[in-house]
């Protein structure tokens, strides 16, 4: 009557539930990840960097500020029961991922929208009672925490999804350092971005470019090696219909494009340099985004796979 | 101060610990009636799950879920007899929350919501639960569920086998096992219970039920890391055949090098950053 399963679990049914989260999920990812990305490269730029890095990195406060605003909304906005957001905060417990992660956005968001003011008063662009208020506070002092909390911010999410069942975020070690390396690609990227448009020089914007170009190359080291360790599990984001978000994409325009721009771009000059720098960002932008999105995504297809959680489970 | 705070944030002291409760699903006894399934419905007052046809086999359930706590599984096995007959036999299971010693649901909350009970049983408190959703891809068993943030029941927050805590309250036992007309589902300490179980595994071992195990004591290989079950079963067959791990996960234990991976992508790129802005003479 019936064929001997062809399963070796209870017909080919899930062993773990399918995750509930939305797309709110991952557009924080990323825009989180930014935000701590722009926030260190600024903070760098700020004590290390010539005077015309000073200058046009400083914007990356800004995009870090400005980053950081939708993504308490964007996290409340997933949860089932919004209006309990609090809670999150009723308890510290730091091995859970996602109360660590509340905890570092709390930190991180007035420290990076501080440290914008704090800009902002200084070119002028906030003036009267508040400018007064924000020149009061401790630059350096902003600087060192916001780039501590932005980098936990930044890090945390990879490891948020591996702290879990799903085959395709549990399986590798390396989701974590994946993720951490596409914020940093994104963060620096955004402020070149800025720094090209606004017409910074040659020798910041190569600069900008290196250190770019360095995250790219992390997110590849990263990414090959994450995608080695899970071996069959990263199917459902190496094939199927998350196959093109994910090569041509996340792969494609956010590493491999921007690598290749970087290289092209550091023989001009100018304008011509400017529109290579803001090209490359903006493809690198776009690749972060698509990287998040879609390992998220294809996540939910992987709960489903039983094979893949038996995989999981049984070294 | 603090006692606002505690206020505000629903924090209360946990009663005295008392002996730990639990269930024994001796598999070997089901009939597969369902009576647990609809006892739970019924006790807890659970919505129907609509009607659906699963058309694989009589269960019609399918998973455990936010308002499924209770699930009866139907395994058709077509095996060889002694005689070179081919024979069919039903394995049946009533699948439950295992209330692990020590819980991934419970591990990822960030409210503090999932909570151990003076039972020793796990359970979600509906008035702290704020349906971050959390728990619910961490249990290794794909046990917990959120409802739909538009549903009627209880909508938005986690749901799972309370091990009918409000029953213990009362010294009663939970609907399940009340309901269960084999004694395939047997309540009690789970010191006792696992005694029990060692018990019955000997006899049907004695029998010639040589694939017989149990599943979740504390010496097995799948308390490895989610350490022993509250709700634990005696198999027919292996765990897989029942989609139970081999060796559940508990995600806690891989956080350190994973933070550390994060870690050290973070330090090398800002000392790359570093680098390159300080190079500029
Ligand atoms: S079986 Fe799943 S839901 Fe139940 S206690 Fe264990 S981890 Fe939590
Ligand atoms: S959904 Fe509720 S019970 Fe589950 S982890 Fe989040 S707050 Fe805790």
């Amino acid at each position: 009557m019936t064929a001997e399963p062809a399963t070796p679990g209870y017909y080919r049914y899930p062993v773990i539930r399918r995750p509930v989260w939305t797309w709110e999920v991952p557009a924080y990812f990323w825009l989180g990840g930014m935000a701590g990305g722009a926030f260190l490269t600024a903070s760098l730029g700020q004590r290390l960097g010539s005077p015309d890095d000073r200058r046009y990195t400083a914007d990356g406060f800004y995009l870090a500020g400005a980053a950081i605003l939708p993504c308490a909304p964007l996290l409340i906005a997933d949860l089932g029961r919004p209006e309990r957001f609090h809670h999150m905060l009723r308890v510290f417990k730091p091995l859970s991922p996602m109360n660590l992660g509340a905890w570092t956005l709390t930190a991180f968001a007035p420290l990076a929208v501080g440290r914008a003011a704090t800009q902002a008063a200084h070119t002028g662009l906030l003036r009267g009672p508040l400018a007064a208020l924000a020149r009061l506070l401790p630059t350096s002092v902003v600087e060192l925490t916001g780039t501590l909390s932005g980098m936990v911010l930044a890090g945390y999410t990879g490891v948020l999804l591996a702290a879990t069942n799903v085959p395709l975020w549990a399986k590798s070690k390396l989701l974590g350092g994946v993720f951490m390396a596409s914020a940093m690609s994104s963060g620096s990227a955004a402020v070149a971005l800025v720094a090209a448009r606004r017409g910074a020089p040659d020798a910041t914007l190569h600069r900008l470019a290196r250190i770019e170009s360095a995250a790219s190359l992390g997110e590849v080291a990263m990414l090959t090696g994450y995608l080695g360790q899970s071996g069959r599990t990263a199917h459902p984001l190496t094939r199927g219909r998350f196959a093109m978000p994910f090569w041509v994409g996340a792969v494609g325009a956010g590493m491999l494009l921007p690598l290749l721009l970087h290289r092209f771009a550091g023989r001009h000059r100018g304008g011509t340099l400017r529109s290579l720098s803001g090209a490359a960002a903006v493809c690198s932008l776009a690749g972060s985004l698509a990287l998040r999105w879609s390992i998220f995504e294809a996540g939910k297809v992987s709960s489903e796979d039983q094979a893949a959680s038996f995989e999981l489970s049984s070294d | 101060m603090i006692d606002s705070y505690k206020r505000l944030m629903n924090l209360q002291d946990p009663p005295p610990a008392k002996v730990a409760k639990g269930f024994f699903t001796d598999t070997s006894l089901c009939i597969g009636c369902k009576a647990c399934e609809v006892a739970c419905k019924q006790w807890n007052q659970l919505p129907a799950d609509g009607f659906a046809l699963t058309a694989t086999s009589y269960d019609n359930t399918g998973a455990l879920g936010a308002t499924t706590w209770r699930h009866v599984q139907f395994i058709e096995q077509a095996k060889t007899n002694g005689d070179g007959r081919r024979d069919q036999r039903w394995l049946m299971m009533s699948d439950v929350c295992k209330h692990c010693a020590n819980a991934a649901c419970l591990e990822a909350c960030p409210t503090g919501a999932l909570v151990r009970t003076e039972y020793g049983t796990v359970y979600v408190q509906q008035d702290i639960c704020n349906g971050c959703g959390f728990c619910v891809p961490a249990c290794p068993f794909g046990v917990i569920d959120r409802t739909p943030k538009e549903g009627e029941f209880q909508a938005g927050t986690a749901h799972k086998c309370t091990l009918c805590y409000d029953r213990l309250k009362d010294d009663m036992t939970p609907a399940c096992a009340k309901s269960c007309p084999t004694a395939s589902i047997q309540f009690g300490d789970v010191a006792e219970l696992r005694e029990r179980a060692r018990r019955r595994l000997g006899e049907l071992q004695a029998r010639g039920e040589s694939t017989a195990r149990l599943y979740g004591m504390p010496e097995g290989k799948e308390a490895e890391e989610v350490g022993p079950l509250h709700a634990f079963f005696l198999l027919l067959d292996e765990p897989q055949k029942y989609n139970l791990p081999e060796i559940p996960r508990l995600p806690r234990k891989t956080l350190g090098e994973r933070y550390a991976w994060s870690a050290a992508v973070g330090a090398g790129f800002a000392l790359v950053a570093a680098l390159v802005f300080g190079s500029r003479r």
